[in-house]
């Protein structure tokens, strides 16, 4: 296409976007003009004048085709003229780019996309060579990380672990600040893994007048190729959860095959999940469940294996870095009248070493039993008053238990377990739960996933409805309800589950809540939500709204062996406590980095009634795979309360482990710990196709143009028009258009061939 | 003399006893039978509806019972009406009011009521079916009271429980176990006399996994009957205080079962 306008009109498309149009006629411009009416009246007038065979429509036409052509005649004795500004040659400076990363020597070309800077930039005999060293002088970078000045292009190795367009750009300009630079040329696939954006550094060159020319390699799809593009798993978890991770499968070329995914702990496959594989050029969500058996800081691998074609293999796997906890997360369930479900959900999680569930049972009017407290005064006044005793619980559980019981301070308080201390809270059915309980319109409703209305029933003919329970589809997939070992598996045993009943007619959940498990039966108006949760502040609540779930442990119809109950148990209160902060938490910016890049570290901290605290004195102790300690002061941010934070930069490969510690005046904050993996990273073959858009874009903002090997041949050229460094203005005539000439020819034959078929020749 | 010292005085006359006291009482026995059978006949259904209920197993009597006398209805229907009337009065619990269900241990509605009583095992016989789901009931998490046995009974009741749990270590119970000390009422002492006889009664429980440290799945009044107690409540039939005590066991026993 570009060939073609420039067939026509002379020039490509970007001369005339660089240059400026000026008609610089050698008469005068006033004499051409008088010259041109008076030509074009006595043509009108001798048209006017005309009888015989032709009619006035005919007249009209062919005076209209002889004006025409007087026109484009005119247009060319005004001489019109494209000025454009060009370089000085060798005057000016151009600033080469070459990505120096590994996704480089991905040969999903005419061989890999690093031969091709070797044939055209790093060999001197080239003609693109040649074209740019006669113009230019030629300073030659190699980036990934940063832009690093090279002697020539074939001193870049295809090394590097990461690309950062933006850095490197902004690297190089400033090497070049002070020198006449007519450009940058960035010889890159556009993959840019810095996840910082590159407006600020677009804006800068824009700024200098520094246009960038891109030059993309590669394709911008593979045709054989699968990806595990993104890995969702928890930071932290218990030990012996059940954990489910989220993937992304992104392929090429293989699409409805079926795959395994496979998870490995240290070598050991954990778990699998066979996929079959989407359209291409789409990604598919994979979901893999699997048990964490070791505690410690564990790097579990997501695994595809290669298959026969494949361009691309290193991005089939990923890693994940979790911190498996092997502590006992304490729940207090208090249950405010004697029932069954208070024996069985003790009975499920009994085993779980990592759940310690304190019951606070209310079994007559001001009587309580407490059962699993530590000490003898855990609950000896009942349920808590203050915010450090209910705090010191990671998770919550109010059975059927009235509203009022409360007072509304410990309402507030319930409430603010949850969004400020990061609680979670588990609301079950019940005669006293939910609006039956009388909570509607308190803070604890506030709190709940479900919308709360007037009371169902009287004391004396209480709301009850059997129903049979189903999982929705977010509950199929869902690590909570997932109650056998593999989706379908799951999903075949809840069908057989027995009916449970409830006191609490939900109408409905809260916009943002998610249902998990829903009911219906016949004396239901609808179907209602039976288990749903939502975050909420810092932390989550769930509600349970089934008032025997014990039926699936003790129902005739469920196996002496089975698991369900347990399972179901376990999974929605490990879930309930996952991810409740501590009073100190740490974070890394980065749990897996190449050694050598930075890693800020993020505190947060809080006091035991957990308010934000920012006279603390915070330290992290890093500890070095090599034994080596370093001691970084974090500070506070400013911006948010209780934030403190501060960097440090891991230099072997290995596991660092970080511990956080403090003081608020007099009183010692509980530590809290996270780790950081240092490893070379292959972020480079992931997403590692040519990212067209991206590199369009740093052209089309900076002023310069995109090109493809296809295209390069230009390159030279294109950079020399522009008014950057030394240059100096160039006229180049327009008149002698060839498509001025077609035109001129193609009017006067139409004129002919419109009187030849009138008969008017 | 109080009523209970008389019934006391005239178990002393039957034990010199005279050939005719014996036929007079076992007629009494059989006429009570009579009465239980009218209002006990058989299993009794009640709609599920998230109550705590009383659930009373019925079983095929062994040879050694009486004619007439199934022996598991004993004191029932007034035993759990009465009981259920105080559970509803003391505890917060919301019991099913018109007296209890009754079920047979092979019938899968049992499995809604983890708590059931099982009164005077020493005529307890069960079909091979009902052994499976004794079993059952007990392991997955339901709680049986023994009551009403006393003597020779004990050799039945073993041999029957073994059937259901081969390995079941019977171990006695005292009063600072937990279930009498922690669930509700902290009793100072669990060695009343019993409605009737010398014995003196002896608890003995069967823990999960027979590991002490579990919850007891199982709790024998051997030599004792609760139920007897309560059944007759509202009479003067015993000191207001033993019926209390007798009480206070059903209390207890529930709300472990409840929570353990």
């Amino acid at each position: 296409m570009e060939s073609i306008f420039a067939f026509l009109f002379k020039y490509r498309p970007f001369v005339f976007e660089k240059g400026h149009f000026a008609l610089s006629a050698p008469w005068s411009m006033i004499g051409i003009v008088a010259f041109g009416v008076v030509v074009l009246g006595a043509l009108s007038f001798s048209y006017t004048r005309v009888r015989g065979k032709s009619r006035w429509q005919d007249r009209v036409i062919l005076g209209s085709i002889r004006a025409a052509a007087l026109a484009v005649i005119l247009f060319c004795l005004f001489r019109p003229k494209l000025m454009l500004s060009t370089v000085v040659p060798q005057r000016n400076f151009l600033g080469i780019l070459i990505d120096d990363s590994q996704s480089m020597q991905i040969a999903d070309q005419d061989g890999a996309r690093s031969a091709f800077v070797a044939r055209t930039l790093g060999s001197p005999d080239s003609a693109l060579f040649k074209a740019l060293a006669e113009r230019f002088q030629l300073r030659f970078f190699r980036f990934s990380s940063t832009a690093d000045r090279v002697a020539d292009a074939t001193q870049v190795r295809y090394t590097g672990r990461e690309s950062r367009l933006g850095h490197s750009l902004e690297a190089a300009r400033t090497e070049l600040a002070g020198l006449p630079v007519s450009g940058l040329v960035v010889v890159s696939d556009g993959a840019d893994n810095s996840g910082v954006g590159l407006t600020e550094s677009l804006l800068a060159l824009k700024g200098a007048g520094v246009p960038v020319f891109t030059v993309g390699l590669g394709r911008e799809r593979f045709e054989k190729d699968i990806e595990i593009s993104r890995v969702d798993a928890p930071r932290s978890v218990l030990l012996g959860t059940s954990l489910v991770v989220d993937l992304l499968v992104r392929q090429n070329g293989y699409r409805g095959s079926k795959i395994t995914v496979f998870v490995e702990d240290a070598g050991r496959i954990v778990g699998s999940r066979e996929v079959e594989l989407p359209p291409d050029g789409q990604a598919a969500p994979v979901r893999v469940h699997f048990t964490v058996t070791e505690a410690g800081p564990r790097v579990f691998r997501f695994r595809i294996a290669p298959q026969a074609g494949e361009l691309v293999t290193p991005n089939n796997q990923q890693d994940a870095l979790i911190l498996v906890n092997d502590r006992r997360d304490r729940v207090l369930y208090f249950e405010g009248e004697p029932r069954w479900e208070v024996k069985f959900i003790r009975r499920a999680v009994d085993a779980d070493k990592n759940l310690q569930v304190v019951v606070l049972q209310r079994t007559a009017q001001d009587k309580f039993l407490r059962l699993s407290v530590d000490s003898a005064n855990e609950l000896i006044g009942g349920f808590p008053k203050t915010r450090e005793e209910l705090f010191r619980y990671r998770g919550l559980i109010l059975g059927s238990v009235e509203a009022g019981f409360f007072t509304p301070d410990q309402l507030r308080m319930i409430a603010d377990f949850v969004s400020q201390r990061g609680g979670g809270l588990l609301a079950l059915g019940g005669r006293r739960s939910f609006s039956e309980g009388g909570y509607t319109g308190t803070s604890v409703a506030d709190v709940l996933p479900v919308a709360l209305g007037p009371r169902a029933g009287s004391d004396s003919m209480p709301f009850f409805a059997e129903m049979k329970v189903e999982p929705t589809p977010a509950g199929l997939s869902s690590p909570i309800t997932q109650i056998g070992p593999t989706e379908e598996a799951s999903a075949q045993r809840w069908k057989t589950l027995p009916e449970l009943s409830t006191f609490n007619p939900i109408g409905t959940v809260k916009p943002g809540a998610t249902t998990l498990l829903t009911g219906s039966g016949r004396d239901l108006r609808s179907r209602q939500a039976v288990l749903a949760y939502q975050r909420y502040g810092r932390g989550k609540s769930a509600a349970f709204t089934v008032q025997d779930s014990w039926l699936w442990q003790m129902h005739a119809s469920i196996p002496l062996e089975d698991q369900t109950h347990e399972t179901l148990w376990r999974q929605l209160l490990r879930w309930i406590v996952s991810d409740v902060p501590f009073e100190v938490t740490v974070t890394a910016s980065r749990d897996r980095v190449s050694p050598g890049d930075p890693v800020t570290l993020t505190a947060e901290v809080d006091d035991d009634r957990y308010f934000r605290i920012n006279n603390a004195v915070v330290t992290a102790q890093v500890v070095a795979p090599t034994g080596e300690k370093q001691t970084i002061p974090l500070d506070w941010t400013v911006s948010r309360d209780g934030e403190y934070r501060g960097t440090f930069t891991p230099k072997a490969e290995g596991l660092y482990a970080i511990t956080v510690s403090g003081n608020q005046g007099s009183r010692a904050l509980p530590p809290a710990t996270a780790y950081v993996q240092a490893t070379p990273l292959s972020t480079e073959y992931f997403d590692a196709e040519m990212h067209a858009p991206l590199l369009k874009r740093i052209a089309e903002e900076t002023g310069g143009r995109f090109y493809t090997p296809a295209t390069v041949s230009t390159l030279p050229e294109d950079v020399s028009y522009t008014q950057s460094g030394a240059a100096v203005v160039e006229e180049k005539d327009l008149w002698d258009m060839p498509i001025l000439f077609l035109l001129l020819v193609g009017l006067v034959s139409a004129e002919w061939g419109y009187r030849r078929k009138r008969g008017l020749a | 003399m109080t009523a209970w010292g008389r019934r006391r005085g005239w178990a002393a006359v039957r034990a010199i006893a005279a050939l005719g006291l014996i036929v007079i009482a076992t007629a009494q026995g059989r006429g009570y039978g009579r009465q239980r059978e009218e209002l006990c006949p058989g299993p009794i259904k009640i709609p599920y509806d998230g109550k705590w209920a009383f659930a009373r197993v019925a079983f095929e009597p062994s040879s050694e019972a009486e004619y007439h006398d199934l022996k598991w209805n004993h004191d029932c229907p007034r035993a759990e009406m009465h009981f259920a009337k105080i559970l509803k009065e003391l505890t917060l619990l919301n019991p099913y009011m018109e007296g209890g269900a009754v079920f047979t241990l092979d019938d899968p509605d049992l499995f809604k009521y983890p708590f059931a009583y099982v009164s005077e095992p020493g005529y307890w016989t069960m079909t091979p079916q009902e052994v499976a789901n004794a079993r059952a009931y007990l392991l997955k998490g339901g709680f049986l009271v023994f009551d009403d046995f006393r003597e020779y009974h004990w050799e039945n009741f073993e041999e029957q429980l073994h059937r259901v749990l081969p390995d079941a270590k019977l171990v006695p119970l005292d009063v600072h176990n937990p279930v009498y000390q922690d669930a509700f009422f902290r009793m100072k002492s669990i060695d009343f006399q019993p409605p009737y006889g010398d014995w003196m009664p002896v608890y003995y429980g069967v823990y999960e996994n027979n590991d002490p440290t579990r919850r007891l799945m199982v709790i024998a009044n051997y030599n004792n009957d609760i139920g007897e107690y309560w059944e007759w409540s509202d009479t003067d039939y015993a000191p207001i205080e033993l019926n209390n005590e007798a009480y206070k066991l059903g209390v207890n026993y529930v709300m472990y079962a409840l929570t353990h």
